[in-house]
């Protein structure tokens, strides 16, 4: 294939491209960058669909035994109405054009354990573990950032030695056996944090607008749910946060220890430039490009992350539902999560890589 | 560039805020959540699928359901020997066994003020029958009829001794017809009131549902139409959590009820609390399948001797914890026709040793399947499959575990192709015909291989027990079978693990139930 003078293509750092475009050209070649990405991730969640169907069915266990009681399986009558109310009896392709022909539709299935859509399923779970992990996200670039500048600042003195062991604890420790650890701490020994679930018991929960249970609080005015969401989101999202943290930390600071190597930072200190606009300007902006390809794949392992923590925490996430999906074969709720989860990987590599060129003139497209 | 850093300054001072925030709002509510007040909160692992009561059929459905539906007949606290007036305030069995006949109480209200009628009556249990959902079958060939406007009858073609004793199950609980079919409710496999019943309460209990999670949390109010005593509590939470949580929340006050603790956890707990053992009514068992196309081992009848002379059972009993039991037959202790405990095998290798010797096996090996990452209250399998097959080797058997996990290993047991098996079996409702189950060509007996015809005394003892009337008519024929069954039947019942239920100081009332396990409106405020 020849390669055409205005073809699009995103380009890593090390591939960099040959300077700033006009300004005039810009908005053309990124609308067409943005058209491709999105076909190719329609094509990949296609991909996903299908990769979560065959997986999903080759799990050896019968749903029907999974789902009926035991003196119902004793019915041959009352099993073949179950495999026909859910398509089991047809051929599996003819279940996978079906199912594919209902996500077109927007329709992901019945869950056959809560014999609800498994859309609504997800309305309802989906924005629980996003609450969490998206705290676990913010506050794991505030803090990793903040301590792999500091490190890389400090190199080789106290702080940068105490950080990187903190670091490498945080990446060595199983998330589980900290939660367990975290909530019996925090939570049982010292009284400082609330216990399990989103919300006080007795509070009852804000009619949900967004399914995120803090702002859906701000938003019907109940500071008591609030104060009390934010408390319960707090330990689950630190103990979350931490393997990134660690991960973060020792990113940032062989990120900014190799921008502080460079000519044009030696160059702009000896300008007598102020420490923190070199830092802001030259430093972070450059380290920024590693740095957010590290937190859009922590993002993802988050996600995979916050079944183990909210079982611990009985958070009602995606994850306990995934888990009770995959113990009792629930297979249009497995393949329902498959999907969700898929698509969430693909969003974020896509902002990923646009971020790249928002942050990084030089890996801006061609 | 400004902008991106001042940017970063607001991330970091918003998130500083969230902290600061969490800090404080932590201590202010725990007080608040532990006073209790009018609200109680019960944690759980949830085994629910539906709040539905024609559908409902696993542990926190039951709870939910004896809470917001009520039924002809119940019983009082934990006695299930026999069952008490509720919706029907008497009945009568027939001669026969045939015909139950129940007069309804007058007065019963519905959550929306509509009185309870016959025809709501005939209306749910023609529906629980009909749909064809998982406790359809607690009325399989039962019809039901009404007499007059406060008489319903049942009527069986054979002998239906169980039936008050099926009753109770909160799967057949009345609901309010008329409302319900607005909803898409029929007396068919079409019927489409689930989703509607998954929200909204068309019962006549203490409770209404408040919100319905099938995998977080069930939320009920007290229904301030109900006829009956009021409830102590206003609002009861049911929280899905897992029982190292459990046993954490209650500790500290954040929950009033742990129901899932094992008999480790509840050792050492703080003095304010009170906890309950109860033997459940779950009973473990192992399997010797007598197909000898599955196994050239486990038909031998010796060789089911040496297995039930060889197992520890004081050891397994160790190992279940304080308040659990064995088991003497397969009928728990807590129904009519338990067998006596001085009736349970007993460890024996001297026995074993001779029963295998006589087998004319020389060292014979066996696979043992069982669900790993199934528990039975608190209790997991490994260690007691571990277990017997550390005693079995004693006596010479050697048994290769063979642990899945649940769904798969179900298979298996389902279709009769495992060689041994570690099970468990609850009863469906509290009555001994539920364990004729455990007969050669019945679902039980054929997970072991037993087909109709293999053993025609226990067969005959079997027919006997199940149309006899009269309670002590039945409690000596239901132990004459439990008796031929261990002297030579392929099951070994081993042992019922304890029902371990914490509670706050608080809280008054609480009886184990073996088939609600806990009435919340029994429950009262100290």
């Amino acid at each position: 294939m020849s390669d055409t003078p205005d073809a699009v293509k995103a380009t890593r750092p090390e591939r960099q491209g040959q300077g700033r475009p006009s300004s005039g050209r810009q908005a053309h070649p990124l609308a067409r960058f943005l058209v491709r990405r999105i076909l190719l991730a329609v094509l990949m969640a296609w991909g996903i669909t299908l990769v979560t169907f065959v997986l999903t069915n080759l799990v050896p266990g019968d749903p029907v035994a999974a789902n009926l009681g035991q003196r119902a399986l004793g019915d041959p009558a009352i099993v073949a109405q179950w495999r026909a109310e859910h398509g089991l009896d047809k051929p599996l392709w003819q279940q996978y054009a079906l199912h594919l022909q209902g996500l077109l539709q927007g329709d992901l299935g019945t869950s056959q354990q809560s014999h609800r859509p498994v859309s609504q399923d997800l309305a309802e779970f989906v924005p629980a573990t996003l609450e969490l992990a998206g705290a676990a996200i913010l506050v794991s670039l505030v803090l990793g950032v903040a301590f792999g500048v500091v490190a890389a600042l400090r190199r080789d003195r106290l702080a940068d030695h105490t950080l990187r062991l903190l670091s490498l604890i945080g990446i060595s420790v199983p998330t589980f056996w900290l939660a367990l650890l975290a909530f019996y701490v925090f939570f049982y020994r010292l009284q400082l944090t609330p216990g399990s679930g989103r919300v006080d018991a007795a509070l009852g929960s804000a009619p949900a607008v967004t399914g995120l249970q803090t702002v859906d609080a701000l938003l019907a005015g109940r500071w008591d749910i609030f104060t009390s969401a934010v408390g319960h989101l707090i330990t689950p999202a630190l103990v979350l946060a931490l393997y990134t943290i660690g991960l973060l930390t020792r990113f940032t600071r062989s990120a900014v220890l190799e921008v502080l190597g460079q000519d044009y930072v030696r160059a702009a200190r000896a300008k007598g430039l102020p420490g923190r606009v070199i830092l802001f300007r030259y430093v972070l902006r450059s380290a920024l490009v590693p740095i957010i390809t590290v937190a859009g794949l922590a993002f993802g392992s988050l996600l995979s992350g916050t079944v183990l923590v909210e079982a611990i925490f009985a958070w009602p996430g995606v994850g306990q539902y995934a888990y009770k999906s995959a113990t009792t074969l629930d297979l249009p709720a497995v393949m329902g999560v498959g999907l969700v989860v898929g698509v969430v990987y693909l969003v974020i590599n896509l902002i990923v890589d646009v971020l790249y060129g928002v942050i990084d003139p030089r890996v801006r497209l061609q | 560039m400004a902008t991106r850093s001042q940017t970063a300054a607001v991330l970091l001072a918003a998130a500083l805020t969230l902290a600061a925030c969490a800090s404080g709002g932590g201590t202010s509510q725990s007080p608040a959540a532990s006073g209790g007040g009018k609200t109680l909160v019960i944690d759980t692992s949830f085994d629910l699928k539906t709040a539905d009561p024609g559908r409902t059929y696993e542990p926190t459905g039951l709870i939910v359901g004896k809470a917001v539906y009520e039924t002809l007949l119940t019983f009082d606290g934990a006695d299930v020997t026999k069952p008490m007036p509720a919706l029907a305030e008497s009945y009568e069995l027939s001669e026969d066994g045939k015909t139950l006949t129940l007069k309804l109480k007058q007065g019963a209200t519905f959550a929306d003020g509509a009185p309870v009628t016959a025809d709501d009556v005939v209306f749910s249990l023609t529906r629980v029958r009909d749909m064809k959902g998982t406790p359809s079958f607690l009325l399989d060939g039962v019809e039901v009829a009404k007499t007059d406007d406060t008489t319903i009858t049942l009527t069986s073609k054979a002998a239906n001794p169980a039936l008050p004793y099926i009753l109770p199950n909160p799967a057949l609980g009345i609901i309010n017809s008329k409302l319900a079919q607005q909803h898409g409710a029929t007396t068919d496999p079409q019927d489409k009131a689930e989703q509607w019943l998954n929200s909204a309460s068309a019962g006549s209990g203490p409770y209404m549902i408040e919100s319905f999670n099938v995998s977080s949390q069930v939320t009920l109010k007290a229904n301030p139409k109900y006829y009956g005593t009021k409830p102590a509590y206003d609002k009861v939470v049911l929280r899905n959590v897992e029982a190292a949580t459990q046993k954490l929340n209650v500790a500290r006050g954040d929950s009033q009820v742990a129901l899932n603790l094992s008999g480790d956890q509840v050792a050492g707990m703080p003095a304010t609390l009170q906890v309950k053992k109860t033997a459940s009514a779950n009973v473990i068992f192992l399997l010797a399948n007598q197909d000898s196309a599955i196994s050239k081992t486990t038909p031998n009848a010796k060789f089911v001797e040496a297995v039930r002379k060889g197992v520890d059972y004081a050891g397994l009993l160790e190992l279940a914890g304080e308040g659990s039991t064995q088991a003497p037959g397969v009928i728990p202790s807590q129904l009519l026709g338990a067998l006596p405990p001085e009736q349970a095998a007993q460890r024996d290798v001297e026995g074993a040793k001779a029963a295998l010797a006589a087998s004319g096996l020389s060292n014979p090996t066996v696979k043992l399947e069982y669900p790993s990452e199934l528990t039975v209250n608190g209790l997991s399998f490994q260690p007691l499959a571990e277990r017997i097959q550390a005693n079995l080797k004693e006596v010479g058997i050697t048994v290769d575990l063979q642990p899945a996990p649940v769904t798969t290993a179900l298979d298996n047991y389902r279709n009769g192709k495992e060689e041994m098996g570690l099970w468990y079996w609850g009863p469906d409702y509290p009555d001994p015909s539920d364990y004729l189950a455990f007969l050669p060509g019945k679902l039980v007996g054929l997970r072991a291989g037993w087909k109709a015809g293999a053993a025609k005394e226990i067969e005959a003892a079997g027919d006997k027990a199940a149309t006899a009337i009269g309670d002590d008519a039945r409690k000596s024929a239901y132990a004459d079978v439990q008796t031929k069954l261990n002297a030579s039947g392929p099951f070994i019942p081993l042992i019922q693990p304890s029902q371990n239920i914490v509670t706050a100081g608080s809280v008054t009332g609480l009886e184990y139930h073996p088939v609600w396990t806990v009435d919340v409106a029994d429950l009262g405020v100290k």
